[in-house]
C-alpha cells in the first residue's frame, strides 16, 4: 500500500496557499522577524493562483481626507453588514487603507498613477472609490518574498492539519504530480486557501474549500457559513458577469423591474435583485434582459494603464462579445464565496497557532457581517481584505513562531492522514469525484435553493447534499489529479452541509441572506452568529450572541 | 465548472519551453513533459478558459477555443438547464 515517496519538512511558519493573502502574510511576518523560516505550500503555482490575478484588478479606496472611518462603518453596518459585523475590525480595515496601498507598492505591485503622482482613483459612491492594480500583483509579491528568503513548494496539495494537545503542529499533503507524501512540522500555520465556490463560476471563483474543510476536521470553529451564497448576474451566452447590471433589468413586458427591489442607489448587486429575477421568471415574465444604453458604460478594464492584465481582459472580452452578439439576456450564476473559518482580530482560529486569512475567513472574522466574502457588495475589498488579514495575523504568528520550539508531531495522526488522503487511489472501483460534485451543484446552483430561500427549498437542497455525502465515501481516483478532485469534492459536501443547515436555522432575512418565508430582519431573536463545530463525527450547530452593545452603531428594535 | 468542452490547440514547433503556460494553469489542466521540455494538455475537460496560457505564450503556440454552451448555468428554468 505504502509505495509513495515521503518527505518531512519543518518551518517556523507554514503558509498554505500562495495567492495574495498568503503572500501578504509571508512578507508581513518577514518584516517583523527576518530570521523566521517561512514556507508557502501551494497546490498549483504560487503567484499564479488565487483570484487576485484573474479578476478585475481593483482595490477599494477610502479618501480619508473626505470621510472618517467611523462614517463608513456606520454606513456599512446599516446598509450591508446589518449588525452582524465586528465594528472594531471594520474600523481598523478602513483606517489602514493607505497603509495597505503603500505596502502593496513596497512589495512590488503596480498601482497606476496620474501625471501628478497621485493614485488614479475612480469614485464608486459617496463613501468609496477604487484604484486599479495590474494583474501581475501576485507574481510581483512572490518575487519580493523570494528575495526575503521565503521558501516555496508548488504543486503540493495540503490535505489535513496536524495538532498536538489541541494546538497546531503542522500539516500533511501530497504532490499532485508524483504523489510524494509530505509531513510539515511548523510552529505557526496560516491558512490562505480561499473560499468555497463549488466549481461553478470560472476565473475568480476558484476556491474549492479545501482549507476550510481541513480546519473543520482539525476541530476549528466556523462562523457565518450561511453567508456563503454569493451570486452574480451574467449574460447567458458567454456567462461573463455584468457588474451593476441589476440597475437596468427589464422583463419581457418591457417593465423596468429594478424599481421593484431598489428605490435608490445601492453599492452593488443584492440578493433582492436575484429574488426579483426568480419571481419574474416564475411568473413567466422572463427572460430578463438588460438595456445596455442605460448602463452608462461599465467596463473597468480600460480606465487604467495596466499592460500585464490588458491582453487577458481583451481576449476574454473578444470571445464573450462574439458569443453574446446583441443578446442582453441575463441570469444569475452562483459563485458562493463561503469563508467561515472563525478567527479573532489577530486572525487566529480557535486552534492555537492556526491562523486563517483572506477569503478563508472573511465571514468567519465577522469583518463585514451579513454578506458573503469579497466582493461582498464592495468591489475591490477582496485584495485589500487579503492584505489586511495578512498584516493582522503577522505579529501573533511571528511571536508564536519566535518563542516556541517546534511542536512534536503525532506519528499515528500522520498515518491516519496518509490513509485518509490516499484511500480513493486504493479502491478497486467507485464513483468519480465529479458525480459527487454534480449533486452538490444541484443543491447550491439554482438561485431558489441558495440565495432566495425557503424551508421547503432548503430541504430539497439538503436531499442533494445527502446524496452527495452518500456517494462521497466511495470515490475512486485513478491518478493524483483525480485524487485532488476527490478531496475538493469532500470539502464541497462539508461546505454545502454547513451552509444549508445554518440557513435552515436562521429563520429571518438579514443583509444578503434572504428567505421568502421569513422576509423580515429579526433583531429581537437573531442578533446572533451561527457557529459550527465538529464533535466526534457529528456536525454541531450553535449560536453566539453578537456583542452589539459594545459597538457604536446600534440596531433598532 | 466540470466537464467543459473547451478546446486547446497547441503548436509544438515554436514552443521554447519557457514553462509559463504550465505555471499559469490554476486548474492542473497543463502538465510538463520534462524530456521534451514542452507542455502536455492532459486534463482539458477541466479547463476554465481563463486564457492565461495563451496570453503568456511569447511564441503564440497556444490557442483556446471556448465552448460556452458546455458550461452549466444550473438554473431550474428549462432554458438554462
Amino acid at each position: 500500500m505504502d509505495t509513495y515517496e515521503r518527505e518531512n519538512i519543518s518551518a517556523d511558519v507554514l503558509i498554505i496557499g500562495g495567492g495574495i493573502a498568503g503572500l501578504a502574510a509571508a512578507l508581513s511576518v518577514k518584516e517583523i522577524n527576518p530570521d523566521l523560516d517561512i514556507l508557502i505550500v501551494e497546490k498549483q503555482t504560487a503567484g499564479y493562483s488565487g483570484k487576485a490575478c484573474r479578476g478585475g484588478g481593483v482595490l477599494q479606496y477610502f479618501d480619508l481626507h473626505k470621510i472618517k472611518p467611523e462614517q463608513f462603518v456606520e454606513y456599512h453596518v446599516h446598509n450591508i453588514g446589518c449588525y452582524l459585523g465586528d465594528q472594531d475590525l471594520l474600523f481598523k480595515y478602513v483606517s489602514m487603507n493607505n497603509h495597505m496601498l503603500d505596502k502593496l507598492v513596497e512589495w512590488g505591485a503596480k498601482l497606476p498613477k496620474r501625471a501628478d503622482g497621485s493614485y488614479a482613483v475612480i469614485p464608486t459612491g459617496p463613501m468609496t472609490a477604487m484604484i486599479g492594480v495590474d494583474l501581475d500583483i501576485t507574481i510581483k509579491l512572490r518575487r519580493t518574498a523570494e528575495k526575503t528568503g521565503v521558501r516555496f513548494l508548488d504543486k503540493v496539495a495540503v490535505s489535513d492539519l496536524l495538532t498536538t494537545d489541541n494546538s497546531i503542529a503542522g500539516a500533511t499533503g501530497y504532490s499532485i504530480i508524483d504523489g510524494t507524501f509530505y509531513t510539515f512540522n511548523a510552529k505557526s500555520v496560516i491558512l490562505a486557501t480561499g473560499s468555497q465556490n463549488y466549481r461553478i463560476g470560472p476565473m475568480w471563483g476558484s476556491g474549492r474549500g479545501d482549507g476550510i474543510a481541513a480546519a473543520y476536521r482539525a476541530g476549528a470553529e466556523m462562523r457565518n457559513p450561511e453567508f456563503g451564497n454569493f451570486a452574480q448576474l451574467v449574460r447567458v451566452k458567454s456567462h461573463r458577469e455584468v457588474v451593476f447590471g441589476e440597475n437596468y433589468m427589464y422583463n419581457q413586458l418591457g417593465e423596468h423591474i429594478t424599481k421593484n427591489f431598489r428605490s435608490g442607489p445601492e453599492p452593488d448587486i443584492s440578493s433582492t435583485a436575484i429574488a426579483e429575477w426568480f419571481t419574474q421568471m416564475s411568473m413567466a415574465k422572463g427572460p430578463i434582459v438588460l438595456k445596455p444604453e442605460e448602463s452608462g458604460g461599465n467596463s473597468i478594464y480600460t480606465i487604467w494603464d495596466r499592460p500585464y492584465g490588458e491582453p487577458f481582459w481583451k481576449i476574454n472580452e473578444q470571445w464573450a462579445d462574439k458569443a453574446d452578439g446583441d443578446d442582453w439576456e441575463v441570469c444569475p450564476l452562483f459563485i458562493g464565496e463561503q469563508s467561515p473559518v472563525k478567527v479573532g482580530h489577530d486572525m487566529q482560529t480557535t486552534i492555537p497557532g492556526l491562523y486563517a486569512i483572506g477569503d478563508t475567513s472573511y465571514c468567519g472574522s465577522a469583518l463585514a457581517g451579513a454578506v458573503p466574502a469579497p466582493p461582498g457588495r464592495n468591489r475591490g475589498s477582496g485584495i485589500l481584505n487579503a492584505v489586511f488579514s495578512g498584516i493582522m495575523c503577522a505579529q501573533s504568528a511571528a511571536d508564536n513562531a519566535s518563542n516556541a520550539p517546534l511542536p512534536p508531531v503525532d506519528k499515528n495522526q500522520v498515518e491516519e492522514c496518509f490513509t485518509s488522503a490516499f484511500t480513493p487511489l486504493w479502491r478497486d472501483s467507485g464513483c468519480d469525484a465529479k458525480d459527487v460534485i454534480r449533486y452538490i451543484q444541484k443543491a447550491v446552483g439554482p438561485m431558489e435553493r441558495s440565495v432566495y430561500l425557503s424551508d421547503h427549498r432548503i430541504a430539497t437542497a439538503m436531499k442533494y447534499v445527502e446524496k452527495a455525502k452518500e456517494l462521497s465515501v466511495s470515490m475512486k481516483a485513478n491518478n493524483f489529479h483525480e485524487l485532488l478532485a476527490c478531496h475538493e469534492a469532500n470539502a464541497m459536501v462539508l461546505s454545502a452541509e454547513m451552509q444549508f443547515r445554518a440557513a435552515d436555522m436562521r429563520i429571518e432575512s438579514r443583509g444578503w441572506f434572504l428567505r421568502e418565508d421569513y422576509p423580515e430582519m429579526d433583531n429581537k431573536n437573531w442578533l446572533k452568529w451561527i457557529i459550527v463545530k465538529k464533535e466526534g463525527d457529528t456536525m454541531k450547530l450553535g449560536t453566539e450572541d453578537v456583542p452589539y452593545e459594545k459597538w457604536p452603531v446600534k440596531p433598532q428594535f | 465548472m466540470i466537464d467543459t468542452k473547451h478546446r486547446i490547440i497547441f503548436n509544438s514547433e515554436n514552443c521554447i519551453g519557457c514553462k509559463l503556460c504550465y505555471k499559469a494553469c490554476f486548474v492542473d489542466v497543463i502538465r510538463w513533459d520534462e524530456e521534451k521540455k514542452q507542455p502536455v494538455f492532459q486534463y482539458v475537460e477541466d479547463c476554465e478558459h481563463c486564457f492565461w496560457c495563451e496570453v503568456l505564450c511569447k511564441k503564440n503556440c497556444i490557442k483556446i477555443i471556448p465552448d460556452f454552451e458546455s458550461e452549466k448555468l444550473l438554473q431550474t428554468f428549462d432554458r438554462y438547464l
